[in-house]
């Protein structure tokens, strides 16, 4: 009796895990901005609702977890787990005289990870979103058309971006020091369509609209290795570099276009927790990413910027003996890498989060909620956007 | 920090199986949210900068450039099927249009009354209402309705009403023959109704209503209740020159008295059993040009071969390195520019004529190939009449963007095959005995051959 209601739980799980997978893959993660439309687009933060709502980079967080961005952060996983994470998103743009709203919601990423018998490791596999674009711009205007103005409306609508898939392992040696490395290729698509729209009173009732369809792919390699340091019972630090080769821009089916390529700079990052009392923890990330230096893109578009920071507080509010449940609170400033006009943008965000770890066995999280919520800005004049924006992860050890 | 145990992992019986049955349910979190937040919106702005540049580029075709042939096929429908009639004597006679004398159009309404009604109820004398079988058949009236609006006349007319005493068959019937079927085919003993018998002439004033009353006697009346009789029916005509009236419906009325109540004087109706209409002289075929409409109809076919790629006009090949490829998603519009021509003034319109554009399924087996739905739309392309009055010379544009597509396509939107040979007709057939004519290819490019308006569009750049 006792095995069957285990193979049912474990039937109903995978077909739910399968479920989420197969919902995520086309629906890419949440970031609309019109930020990079001249390049690839925002960048998307792929890290759960821990990081976010500590303000981080996806990088120095102690307990172990899946995370695209620390390669060692696996190490000591216990039991296979897995980490999925989405977010709904609202924005509000200005842009001059005009202004508007979106809505999106989003995968930043899902990671699964299994320890290797043996050899003491986890392997890993991850997708998680890198750039998206999805916006969609409007012209009105008058053509001449055999000698009579005709009222012309354009739309081109821009919808798709590029994720990694990645395969890493991660390997502990001793009490204090991890190492892991990960491989991946980037993946994604986008589609755009240019729409044009006659006004049928001034050229006949039997005008059609023009519809024009570009489809692109992305492909690219990466490679990335890091380290996770406990040189203190109370302290534990995490480094990463990830380098990339350039990300190749191909048109798909009936598009007609030149192959571009676009060059990714090396991503540098570390992060560091301390913890200050038995349920309070500090923690701060930082990314060094030097995009003016790659080769690629328009002139004019690449920012200068080059560094991203973030820092979290961590207060277990609720500790009991099989679950707990921390508040968090964080600020993270980030550096854009493309530019919406002329100037370099900067972005801003505040946030905050609630971790219902449910299911706690020797103070590893063996099934956890991490919700989120963000406050942010972002801003290259003339654009200045801001946005909420919720995060909900949902992590499960032992599936 | 937490470092892995030996023997990974523990599981105790109580929090593994709480893990195992806490992450199906987890997971349905962000399933449920999934399904509450799908509707997305897309920020949106104006700006050159956001969108791509795009062209578009207005072209006008020669006919030499996509049409390969033009034919034109009569014999479309019937005058019976048009259910009303026309009178008209030297209608349009003058001078044609190729410079000879025409002698005008010359028109008779033949009308043709159903069986008599057998019972009729009445009250007797003692007022009780009781069915009549024995009824005694008086005198009649006919009733002809006009069209004031499709009648060429502004005074009154004077109608010559005639009965009919040759058999004549309905549907068939022309000026020259009374019966004229495929298997079967009886002249008139005279063109226009051959033997005929005077009834009286009778004055339509269109001033003072749309009727016209034809006093029919008592004799006539009982000639005409022997419904075996295939030479019964009245001719209308007139003798007014340059008059062309349209007639819309007629009846009888006949006064009977019934058997049960002699001193009751009753009205009973006698249904229009055919109507048809038979004229002089039958048009021919335009050595060039096209035609449409008319009773029986004219149709105009032309083989259209839409070019896959320009290599003009210059503002195009500016915008866009030449030859241009277009395919269907480049035509916003396109439409089959028309020139009117003033053909025989006997039928030219007098009202708006709707024309209809329709693909022809199988040419190889014109005139007779089913035809597609209409490309024109329900209420097609409507032509005023002033337009083919002289000196003529209108454009019309017949809008043919789907049709275009479809050839650029190779095939219809729903993967019907298609073909480039198209029928212009009246969109109901027949319509009129009027028609319209428009310039064929033998005008030349620039002076009325047709020609195919399209908007093209193109994006470029990214």
């Amino acid at each position: 009796m006792g095995r069957a209601v285990i193979a049912v739980d474990r039937i109903a799980g995978a077909f739910v895990a399968i479920a989420l997978i197969a919902s995520i893959a086309p629906r890419g993660a949440s970031a609309q901005s019109f930020l990079g439309f001249r390049a690839l687009g925002v960048p998307v933060e792929a890290v759960g609702g821990r990081a976010t709502s500590l303000g981080n980079l996806g990088i120095g967080l102690p307990l172990v977890a899946v995370s695209p961005t620390d390669p060692a952060a696996s190490a000591r996983l216990l039991a296979p787990t897995i980490t999925v994470s989405m977010q709904p998103s609202w924005s509000d743009f200005a842009m001059g005289d005009q202004n508007g709203t979106s809505r999106t919601t989003g995968f930043p990423f899902i990671a699964i990870g299994y320890p290797v018998n043996g050899t003491g490791g986890t392997a890993t596999v991850s997708v998680a979103g890198h750039m998206e674009q999805r916006w969609a711009g409007e012209r009105t205007e008058n053509i001449r058309l055999g000698g009579v103005d005709v009222p012309v409306n354009d739309r081109f609508e821009t919808n798709g971006g590029t994720s990694v898939a990645r395969l890493g392992y991660a390997q502990p040696f001793g009490e204090r020091i991890a190492l892991g490395v990960s491989v991946g290729t980037y993946v994604g698509r986008l589609n755009q369509v240019f729409d044009r729209n006659l006004d049928s009173l001034t050229v006949g009732d039997d005008v059609q609209p023009y519809s024009e369809e570009y489809l692109w792919d992305y492909s690219g390699y990466t490679l990335a290795a890091g380290i996770a340091l406990d040189p203190h019972d109370l302290v534990h630090i995490a480094g990463a570099l990830e380098w990339s080769g350039d990300l190749t821009e191909s048109p798909r089916g009936e598009t007609v276009g030149a192959e571009k390529s676009y060059g990714i700079p090396l991503r540098l990052s570390a992060g560091a927790t301390g913890r200050l009392t038995q349920r309070l923890l500090i923690n701060t990330s930082f990314v060094y990413q030097d995009w003016a230096g790659v080769d690629g893109y328009a002139s004019g578009v690449l920012s200068a910027n080059k560094m991203s920071y973030g820092v979290g507080l961590e207060w277990r509010a609720i500790q009991q003996e099989s679950r707990s449940f921390p508040l968090r609170l964080g600020y993270r400033s980030g550096a854009p890498p493309f530019r919406f006009d002329a100037e370099d943008p900067a972005e801003s965000v505040w946030t905050a989060g609630l971790g219902l770890n449910l299911v706690e066995l020797d103070g590893l999280p063996i099934g956890w909620v991490d919700l989120a919520v963000e406050r942010g800005s972002r801003t290259s004049l003339p654009l200045d956007e801001n946005f909420w924006r919720g995060t909900i992860s949902i992590g499960i050890s032992q599936f | 920090m937490i470092a892995r145990t030996a023997t990974r992992p523990l599981r105790s019986p109580a929090t593994g199986g709480a893990a195992r049955r806490t992450g199906p349910r987890l997971l349905l979190l962000p399933l449920c949210a999934l399904l509450a937040a799908c509707q997305e919106v897309l920020p949106t702005a104006e700006g050159d900068d956001l969108v791509r540049a795009g062209v578009a580029i207005e072209v006008t075709l020669p006919a030499t450039d996509f049409v390969d042939r033009v034919r034109v096929y009569g014999g479309y429908g019937r005058t019976s099927e048009l259910g009303g009639g026309f009178i008209a004597h030297r209608f349009g006679a003058g001078a044609g249009p190729d410079g000879t004398d025409d002698p005008g159009l010359e028109a008779a309404t033949l009308l043709r009354f159903g069986r008599y009604p057998a019972v009729v109820t009445v009250p007797d004398t003692a007022g009780t209402s009781r069915p009549d079988s024995s009824l005694t058949f008086l005198s009649g009236r006919i009733i002809a309705r006009f069209d004031t609006i499709g009648s060429v006349r502004a005074g009154p007319v004077a109608v010559q009403a005639h009965a009919l005493t040759e058999p004549w068959d309905a549907v068939s019937a022309t000026w020259e023959h009374a019966v004229d079927t495929l298997l079967q085919s009886v002249p008139w003993s005279s063109p226009g109704g051959g033997a005929v018998e005077y009834l009286g002439e009778f004055v339509w004033d269109p001033a003072e209503g749309d009727s016209l009353v034809i006093m029919v006697d008592s004799a006539r009346v009982a000639a005409w209740a022997d419904s075996t009789d295939t030479g019964r029916g009245v001719r209308l005509t007139t003798r007014v020159p340059g008059v062309r009236l349209q007639l819309r419906s007629s009846l009888m009325w006949i006064e009977t008295i019934p058997s049960l109540n002699p001193d009751t004087l009753i009205q009973v109706l006698a249904g229009t059993e055919n109507t048809t209409f038979i004229y002089s002289p039958q048009p021919t075929p335009p050595r060039d040009g096209m035609r449409v409409g008319g009773a029986p109809a004219w149709r105009s076919v032309l083989d259209l071969g839409v070019p896959g790629t320009l290599n003009g006009p210059p503002a195009l090949c500016a915008e866009l390195q030449c030859p241009v490829a277009i395919t269907e998603d480049h035509v916003s519009y396109a439409a089959l520019r028309l020139t009117t021509h003033a053909e025989r003034a006997a039928f030219a319109p007098s009202d708006t004529i709707s024309m209809d554009l329709r693909m022809v399924t199988v040419p190889e087996i014109l005139p007779k190939s089913p035809l597609g739905p209409s490309l024109a739309g329900l209420a097609g392309v409507v032509l005023a009449p002033e337009w083919f009055a002289p000196p003529a010379g209108e454009i019309v544009e017949v809008p043919v963007t789907t049709l275009v597509r479809d050839l650029l396509r190779g095939e219809t939107a729903d993967g019907d095959p298609v073909t480039g040979t198209v029928a212009l007709l009246s969109a109901f057939e027949p319509l009129s005995i009027e028609y319209v004519s428009f310039r064929g290819l033998g005008a030349g490019a620039g002076r009325g051959a047709p020609e195919l308006r399209l908007i093209l569009n193109f994006a470029r750049g990214s």
